[in-house]
């Protein structure tokens, strides 16, 4: 085999290991959230079984997001157990009446809107068909922020190449335009954007 | 083995071709593109909390009711308000982006004198010098708000002429209040009971009036279908978006709609198809066919077509006294499907086309198109939110954008209803200033704005009449106080009046009148010239003109 061509193919082998291992782990920086939250645990203690009986739509289909610290203080007024997460949850943010920080995994541009209520109450969708199985966590995922863009990398989705994804993985404009023509809903330009 | 230039040439060939077939360029490409949105010296709106408010449109004089989506106190979005008695729920490409216009580049953010940065003490002592000096013009661009009582209180207070700039559709009503002494802020169409509309050039599917208004009329009983309840007959040199959509085409020369009009009004009344009996047109029709470039056959089965299926009202794109006529002998004004008076509306102030000669100062509200000059020789001030490109003002004074300023919105041009909002203010206006507050500040008793609109609550309140359409609707009787008239026009309801009705206007021709040159069709846009819209009305702006008509003529 000719020289040149050993050395092309090992180029191409470099980029190719590059590309496809390197690229994805350095693109992203892993942020922890601020403290573990378990969904799991939530959900057996507390006896709440639906995802709106927390994160709840208001009577004008607003979503209301993650619940506010005073909501947690409800029951985390004060420690109710010996975790560190505990102990952050409730001397950094519920006796200082501050609001915790989460990193948000689906926040878009502003120019986005979305509207849970259209898609649960009107389209039938449920939480899981987008945020997996989420609810029955023992711990909230790593934020993983790309380098570049600033967004979350559950935007582009967890697999680089956007090719044998599972549903619900991944958040941009080509995700909800696929998913709007496959179910033939035609939202516009002025049904997602302001 | 040692590497030689040529091993690192290959490899790195190798590297670049191999770089092809990973995620690398790809998604690089699409990662700068984001990052390239979020540049910081690109506006973006603050994260918070989400509301929706009701407001009114105030770009125009068109009164659309708007939701406005709010996101940590800033308009983030805006949409149409459905039950809005008369844009129903639509608005125009521009309305829904132009929560974008405060942002623009053209924005005027200080007073300019010649093109000089300068401050509002110089521009006050320049006009309040330039009003002890000779004679002073103030214009309006819409007539009829509390901003144009205090702009009227102090032309009245201090002897200067107190004008206006009408829109095109105001201008179209003209010719019946020169013959009926009804101002045409008192005059509607009621095109919600007509079955037929001839429109000489008037662009009823792009914007004319509240464009919601026609657009949805057109949708439910015209488009789409061959024999439409609403039969649109567009009478038009050229083939526009609203003659491509209508019923029929006529395609007429240049200029000689008012021809139309009168051998149209001819053919009516020699084959008795009208019971209207008086002047005629002088010319025969076979004269007046020839100037517009069509069969006399061809105007005596358009004329038939007229009147085939009634009620018929004949719109016009400016002031067209031929076409004022045709509607009389059609018996359309003051009749159901026609043109009515409704209750409210002002006195007409004199046309800024009839200001002319030596003046010593000109004073331009931001509500007058750009550009809409005065032929007067003069010192300009000019109010404006945004630069329309050039201009002989002297002094270019920063007004309030959209949605920046406390104003009341009346009830649009060419609306058969009566009716009433205010627009709050929804954002905060940065080194700005209306003409209304300008001349306040300089004579006090000129008044303000928000006791203008109070008067106005006092004035509907005691009336008694109508109702609130709204988040809670309720007619005025129910209403304990003007205040809370106040406050619930102020939290985005809308006051509707009593609608026109059939009988309240009678027009009699004394003579034909002469033929008129016809004047350009105008609508929404013409106020707006290019570098002012919103790059979404851009957008879909340069969309919709892609759109090309199929080319078919009836006539």
């Amino acid at each position: 085999m000719p020289r040149t061509s050993i050395f092309f193919g090992f180029g191409v082998l470099t980029a190719l290991a590059a590309g496809w291992l390197v690229f994805p782990r350095a693109l992203y920086e892993r942020r922890e959230q601020p403290f573990r939250f378990p969904h799991k645990t939530h959900a057996e203690k507390s006896g709440t079984s639906a995802c709106n009986d927390c994160h709840t739509l208001g009577k004008d289909g607003e979503f209301a997001g993650i619940p506010k610290t005073k909501d947690c203080a409800t029951c985390h007024a004060d420690r109710m157990g010996s975790s560190p997460a505990e102990a952050l949850l409730v001397d950094n943010y519920v006796k200082r009446g501050r609001e915790t920080p989460w990193l948000v995994y689906s926040r878009q541009p502003a120019n986005v809107r979305f509207s849970h209520a259209i898609h649960t109450r009107l389209a039938g969708m449920t939480c899981r068909d987008c945020h997996g199985a989420e609810g029955e966590s023992d711990a909230v995922p790593v934020y993983e922020q790309n380098r570049i863009s600033g967004y979350s990398r559950d935007i582009w989705g967890h697999s680089i190449s956007r090719l044998r994804r599972a549903p619900g993985d991944g958040m941009k404009m080509s995700d909800c335009e696929n998913c709007h023509r496959r179910h033939g809903v035609d939202a516009g330009c002025l049904g997602c954007h302001e | 083995m040692i590497p030689t230039r040529r091993d690192l040439f290959a490899w790195g060939g190798g590297l670049a071709g191999g770089m092809l077939f990973t995620p690398v360029p790809w998604k690089v490409l699409d990662d700068v593109s984001i990052w390239s949105q979020n540049w910081p010296w690109i506006p973006q709106p603050a994260r918070g909390p989400v509301e929706e408010k009701l407001s009114s449109c105030t770009l125009c004089p068109n009164a659309c009711g708007m939701r406005v989506r709010m996101a940590a106190g800033s308009p983030v979005g805006l949409s149409g308000m459905a039950g809005h008695p008369v844009s129903r729920g639509a608005l125009c490409p521009l309305g829904f982006g132009a929560h974008q216009l405060n942002w623009h580049p053209s924005r005027l953010r200080n007073p300019l004198h010649r093109g000089r940065k300068t401050s509002w003490e110089e521009a006050t002592a320049a006009f309040r010098k330039a009003l002890g000096e000779g004679p002073i013009a103030i214009i309006d661009g819409r007539t009829g708000r509390a901003a144009s009582t205090v702009l009227e209180r102090f032309a009245a207070a201090h002897g200067a002429t107190y004008a206006a700039a009408r829109t095109a559709e105001e201008k179209a009503l003209g010719p019946y209040q020169r013959w009926t002494g009804v101002p045409t802020s008192s005059l509607g169409y009621d095109l919600e009971n007509a079955r037929t509309i001839v429109s000489f050039g008037a662009p009823l599917l792009d914007g004319w009036a509240t464009p919601g208004r026609f657009t949805r009329l057109w949708s439910e009983r015209a488009a789409g279908s061959s024999n439409p309840a609403l039969r649109l007959i567009q009478v038009e040199p050229v083939q526009s978006r609203t003659a491509a959509f209508a019923w029929r085409w006529v395609n007429v020369r240049m200029g000689s709609e008012s021809a139309l009009a009168s051998a149209l009004a001819r053919v009516l009344m020699e084959e008795r198809l009208v019971t209207a009996r008086g002047p005629m047109p002088s010319e025969s029709v076979n004269e007046l066919a020839g100037k517009t470039g069509l069969a006399a056959e061809t105007i005596q089965s358009l004329a038939r077509a007229l009147v085939e299926r009634g009620p018929v009202v004949a719109i016009s794109a400016g002031d067209n006294p031929s076409v004022a006529a045709l509607n009389v002998v059609l018996g359309a004004v003051g009749a159901r499907g026609g043109i009515l008076r409704r209750g409210g509306g002002t006195k007409s102030p004199v046309p800024v086309e009839a200001l002319s000669g030596r003046m010593r100062a000109v004073l331009i509200d931001s509500t007058v198109p750009w550009e809409v000059r005065p032929n007067v020789d003069a010192e300009v001030f000019r109010f404006a939110a945004w630069h329309g490109g050039t201009t002989t003002a002297d002094w270019l004074l920063p007004a309030p954008g959209f949605l920046e300023a406390l104003t009341d919105v009346p009830t649009p041009p060419a609306s058969a209803i009566e009716t009433y909002a205010v627009a709050t203010p929804l954002m905060a206006a940065e080194g700005s200033k209306d003409a209304a507050r300008f001349l306040a500040e300089i004579d006090p008793a000129a008044g303000s704005l928000e006791d203008a609109i109070k008067a106005r609550c006092e004035a509907i309140y005691h009336a008694g009449k109508g109702g609130l359409i709204g988040p809670e609707p309720q007619p005025v009787k129910g209403l304990a106080s003007a205040d809370k008239l106040y406050e619930a026009l102020g939290n985005g309801a809308v006051w509707t009046g009593e609608a026109g009705t059939p009988g309240g206007l009678r027009c009699d021709l004394k003579e034909w009148p002469g033929p008129s040159a016809m004047e350009s069709p105008a609508g929404w846009t013409d106020g707006w010239t290019a570098p002012v819209l919103p790059p979404l009305a851009a957008k879909l702006y340069r969309e919709s003109d892609l759109r090309q008509a199929p080319a078919r003529s009836d006539v």
